[in-house]
């Protein structure tokens, strides 16, 4: 595909595989082997399972405030698995399928919920920045790993999501400017699930699409189908395609929908109708890949109760491992504000130790 | 290169001058120490010359002009010459040049320099190494409230802090008057020597001092030095007293009384501390007033087995001499047998110490604080006088009066002597004076 | 060898060696590029480094410094100008939140060795905005450390160690003084360790603390006060954050008295810390309460009465006779 033939202010949506999981692009396909798609397929299936096992251990008081990822792992996993080796992925925080093809380890996405900063620490190898809070501000940090890439004459591009409520941000606009500037190799992703906790999109901006922003900024915007994991493999490796060529930065609005609530605190039953849901459920990412890899032979029933099973277990496992033998060591705290602790530091981490240990006027 | 050349002071710390005339055009060859401009300032009208060799390139006043010290008045293009020396001053230039760019705010530019850094240096200058006291602001405070210099004084607290408690003692030793102190010194050089002798063989024994005793050790040092005392003494003739009592001392014994002279002694005094009320008083040293008494409890002092005990006598005006006589024995007895009431032993306005039961005849007694007076009495001798010119034999009774010098002078300690002996002499006297 | 400068040239001096020594350093911001800074600080870096490495950036200050954040991740060590302090307001986001938190956030695994460069103070009679002390908003974020040097020898060594920290650092550069005095300065590169203090002048009747422009005006006061044979120790700060705080605690324990001096308003103020630093460590040797000579808790005012908030040499030699004669 070419992204210069789409225009957003068209308001056509890319898209692949329609809602019942027939080709309608097939010029576009990727070529995926079978292993391919089923992996695809299997992430799919452990991103719900992640999601619905953290749901569950929230309720029970066991896992802390969470955000679930159901209806987006389309967008998540196809747009990531469009990425190469050293590529760069700085997310917002809905990104567990992106996470998950770009090698996290679920132990450190389940740390990091859990309330250890241990779960950012990622392995050597994974180049993902962690969780960014402040929302919209990673934009400017995916630039810079772009304009870097740059100056060191390396091949790199970073891949940066925000949500339909990041786009109203400063550090969104200002991190584009800064990408069309300079051409940093950088592919733009915004998840538009419709919704920023209870405001919906059509409150978040007058723009008709998210995509139509890129304009402003000289570069190219694409409106994709959020929830069809080959339009958005497809769209976002043109984009990569185009970034590594030196070509700049691109922004994918991705269309999708989140069935959830916006994190466990949150009830989405007092912003949007059941309607709203249910005809979402008909376009669910999930139910149109197996369909169309039912119809391909290449998975059945009994399959996928395995995999379920298979996946389930090792989720269960690794929150159980996470719960009995991670520790948060006091001196953590105080270890990493820079690369030597400073005297004060040392001085006030002592202090409390001997706190800890029953100190002069020690009061339990 | 374009020279701008700022006026200079020409001397004499000018700020300004006026151009007379330019003696130069724009497009003018000058060369250096050519004359450009005639100026008048302040002290002088002269020429100024260019330092530099060129082409004229800016007039940058008209003749009549003010211009001041560090304008730029003229520019010189000097690009034509080849100097060695402008490369080094090059530097200057630059600055000239290259002031702030088109910004808000003036950046003060300047060519001062400052000495180069001492990094790394270590003094060589020795830190004064004075001694710290520590101390908190609030002991701090107090140092200088009581007038101590806080730095002689020795800390207790925890790492060598000296303490409010260290500074109030370090006051309190300073105001203690020499002879205590010399006292102090004496006494523990004395129990240094002690100590020798015990550490050669010698013993000793060590006895814990009674409450009584602590007591009464307090309540002397307190008042001896309290109140600077002094002592009159007089012997008076008590021989027609003593008639007086015999007579009817056999009486009274069947009513079970002991009729001894000091019931006498007593009213006798109590008239005297009537007409001279200042030895039935107390000074208010805090308010410099003198508290006179109008009732009269004599504090009797009595010898017992735990020490000294002085059992009061209230309102000795109002008893006879019979009730006197009694209430001593009664006191006397009970203060011996320990089965005297706490607020027997208090209250006592006068007191009465009577040394002379036990044989003693001279005494310079100390007053019982805080009264102003204390009536010693002595035994009771047979002694050769002159009365009416000639030697008889009488029974003198020896009396020390210790008084508070503050408030009584010896005049007035000389009249209660007399009024005592009068009365004492002549007990019908004593009677009709009661 | 050393050369004559002054501040901002020491500055541009320090940016020099390291784009020569390092070939990751990259530098840019407004202006910084083909214009070498409002200031000058960049002059002629971009003709001699090429503009992939010394460039302009568009006008925003959270994406330069959110972008540096980025650069740093990715192996190169920015070092960026944001044009004024007061300009950096828009970037404190970034700041807060990115730059001083990626290291402890993710356990180490991301750090970032990168230096915010601003002017920083007042005293140029400017428009608002231009005479911005905040130091102490900045020292107050852990994880960040701000450095302040007061003369052009200290501003080449402490830049290039603050290039060379493997931490985040914001050097501010007191404007007042960038052309106020030159001072020999080596041309080879060297350090000056942050987080170490300088003691300016020694004395034994009051230690007074202080830093950047101040430093001379302070000077200034200690001759004001000698003629009256009051001596006080001086200690240039150099290092906001973290601050030595033992050389302030065994000055303060020798002289038993303090002054902090500072530009920047004076509630809630650097002068606070250090008042509580010493009234922690050497309150027992205190002879007389800390004492701080500050700016009001005003906005810096416009030109004209820009001379009645910077303390002047006259009001501190006030403050030391008073703390002396307590």
């Amino acid at each position: 595909m070419h992204l210069e033939d789409y225009n957003p202010l068209d308001n056509t949506m890319y898209q692949i595989m329609d809602k019942s999981g027939e080709i309608v692009k097939s010029e576009d396909m990727p070529s995926f082997t079978d292993e391919e798609l089923l992996y695809l397929y299997k992430t799919m299936l452990y991103v719900r399972i992640i999601d619905e096992r953290a749901l569950s251990y929230q309720r029970q008081g066991r896992m802390l405030t969470y955000a679930p990822n159901t209806g987006q792992e389309a967008a998540q996993i196809g747009s990531a698995y469009a990425m190469e080796k050293g590529d760069f992925l700085v997310p917002a925080f809905r990104e567990l399928g992106a996470w998950l093809v770009r090698g996290v380890p679920l132990k450190n996405i389940y740390l990091y919920w859990y309330g250890n900063e241990w779960g950012s620490h990622m392995p050597r190898d994974v180049n993902v920045l962690p969780v960014s809070v402040p929302i919209g501000s990673q934009f400017q940090h995916a630039v810079g790993i772009g304009m870097a890439n740059n100056i060191k004459g390396e091949n790199n591009v970073a891949v940066s999501y925000v949500g339909d409520g990041g786009t109203s941000h400063g550090d969104f606009h200002e991190g584009l400017n800064f990408a069309s500037v300079f051409k940093a190799p950088v592919v733009f992703i915004i998840q538009n699930n419709q919704y920023a906790i209870s405001v919906p999109r059509k409150n978040q901006t007058a723009s008709e699409t998210l995509a139509q922003k890129a304009i402003a900024y000289g570069m190219p915007g694409i409106l994709v189908d959020g929830n069809d994991i080959f339009a958005m493999y497809a769209a976002t490796k043109e984009a990569i395609k185009r970034a590594r060529n030196g070509e700049g930065p691109t922004l994918i609005e991705a269309y999708t929908y989140r069935f959830g609530p916006h994190t466990t605190s949150d009830d989405p039953t007092k912003y949007r109708e059941d309607e709203e849901v249910e005809s979402w459920r008909d376009k669910d990412p999930v139910v149109r890949f197996k369909n169309f890899l039912l119809n391909k032979g290449l998975i059945n029933e009994e399959w996928e109760e395995n995999i379920k099973k298979e996946l389930d277990t090792k989720v269960v496992a690794t929150f159980e491992d996470i719960e009995k033998n991670s520790v948060y060591e006091v001196d953590d705290i105080f270890k990493y504000h820079y690369a030597t602790m400073p005297p004060h530091l040392e001085e006030q981490l002592n202090e409390y130790k001997v706190f800890l240990q029953g100190g002069k006027n020690h009061v339990k | 290169m374009k020279y701008e050349y700022r006026f200079p002071d020409i001397g004499e710390g000018i700020h300004e001058g006026t151009i007379i005339k330019w003696l130069v055009d724009i497009g003018d060859n000058v060369n250096e120490g050519d004359s450009i401009a005639e100026v008048e300032t302040d002290k002088v009208t002269t020429e100024i010359p260019t330092p530099k060799s060129g082409k004229v390139l800016e007039l940058m006043a008209d003749a009549g002009d003010v211009i001041n010290v560090g304008e730029v008045f003229i520019t010189i293009d000097t690009s034509g010459e080849a100097d060695e020396t402008e490369a080094q001053v090059d530097e200057n230039e630059e600055i000239v040049e290259e002031e702030t760019a088109g910004v808000v705010g003036e950046v003060i530019v300047s060519s001062e320099e400052i000495p180069p850094s001492t990094e790394g240096i270590v003094s060589t200058k020795k830190a004064v190494n004075k001694k710290k006291i520590l101390a908190t602001p609030v002991a701090r405070a107090l140092a200088k409230d009581l007038g101590v210099d806080i730095n002689e004084v020795i800390g207790t607290g925890p790492g060598g802090r000296v303490m409010k408690e260290d500074i109030r003692n370090f006051k309190d030793s300073l105001s203690e008057i020499e002879e205590p102190k010399s006292k102090v010194d004496e006494v523990s050089s004395d129990f240094v020597k002690l100590e020798e002798e015990v550490s050669k063989g010698e013993s000793i024994t060590r006895v814990p001092l009674t409450r009584i005793r602590k007591t009464i050790a307090e309540k002397m040092t307190q008042s001896r030095f309290t109140i600077p005392h002094t002592t009159a003494m007089d012997e008076i003739d008590v021989s027609k007293l003593d008639d007086f009592r015999k007579k009817y001392k056999s009486i009274l014994k069947e009513e079970d009384v002991n009729l001894t002279y000091l019931p006498f002694i007593i009213k006798a005094a109590i008239t005297a501390l009537k007409i001279l009320p200042e030895f039935n008083a107390s000074l208010d040293e805090e308010n410099n007033e003198l508290i006179l008494k109008h009732f009269y409890h004599i504090g009797i002092a009595t010898d017992t087995e735990r020490g000294l005990m002085v059992p009061v006598i209230r309102n000795v005006d109002r008893k006879s001499i019979v009730e006197l006589a009694k209430a001593i024995v009664d006191l006397g007895t009970r203060a011996k047998e320990n089965k005297i009431d706490l607020s027997e032993l208090k209250g006592s306005t006068f007191s009465i110490t009577n040394y002379g039961s036990i044989g003693g005849y001279y005494g310079i007694p100390i007053i019982n604080y805080p009264e102003s007076a204390i009536l010693g009495l002595g035994r009771v001798v047979k002694k050769p006088i002159v009365r009416d010119d000639e030697i008889v034999i009488a029974k003198i009774l020896p009396v020390s009066l210790s008084y508070d010098h503050r408030i009584i002078d010896g005049a007035s300690g000389a009249r209660f002597l007399n009024i005592l002996r009068e009365l004492l002499t002549d007990p019908e006297l004593l009677l009709l004076k009661s | 060898m050393s050369n004559k400068l002054n501040l901002i040239q020491a500055v541009t001096q320090a940016l020099d060696n390291e784009l020569e020594l390092d070939k990751s350093v990259v530098v840019y911001g407004e202006d910084v590029g083909v214009e070498g800074g409002v200031f000058r600080a960049t002059v002629g870096l971009r003709e001699k480094y090429g503009e992939t490495r010394v460039f302009d950036s568009p006008l925003a200050e959270s994406a330069i410094v959110g972008s540096a954040v980025g650069m740093a991740i990715n192996g190169l060590k920015p070092v960026v100008e944001l044009q004024f302090m007061g300009f950096s307001y828009p970037a404190f986001n970034q700041i807060i939140s990115h730059v001083a938190r990626m290291r402890n956030r993710s356990r180490g695994r991301f750090s970032l060795p990168m230096v915010i460069r601003a002017p920083y103070g007042g005293g140029i009679r400017a428009l608002e905005h231009h005479s911005e002390s905040t130091e102490a908003m900045y020292a107050h974020i852990p994880g960040l450390k701000v450095v302040i040097p007061s003369t052009p020898y200290d501003a080449k060594g402490l830049l290039t160690a603050a290039i060379r920290d493997p931490d985040p650092v914001l050097f501010l550069e007191p404007k007042r003084i960038y052309r106020a005095f030159k001072q020999d300065v080596p041309i080879e590169d060297y350090e000056l360790p942050i987080g170490k203090a300088k003691l300016v002048q020694e004395g034994e009747d009051v230690t007074i603390v202080t830093w950047g422009a101040m430093v001379r005006d302070v000077q200034k006061a200690v001759e004001i006060v000698s003629e009256k044979d009051v001596h006080p120790e001086v200690l240039d700060l150099r290092t906001i954050s973290p601050m030595d705080r033992d050389a302030i605690v065994d000055s303060v324990k020798k002289t038993g008295r303090i002054i902090v001096v500072h530009e920047a308003p004076k509630s809630f103020g650097v002068g606070a810390e250090i008042v509580a630093l010493v009234n922690e460590k050497a309150f027992l040797y205190l002879e007389a309460p800390p004492t701080r000579v500050t700016g009001f808790d005003t906005i810096f005012p416009l030109a004209r009465g820009e001379h009645h908030y910077i303390p002047t040499p006259e009001r501190i030699a006030s403050s030391i006779l008073d703390v002396v004669k307590f």
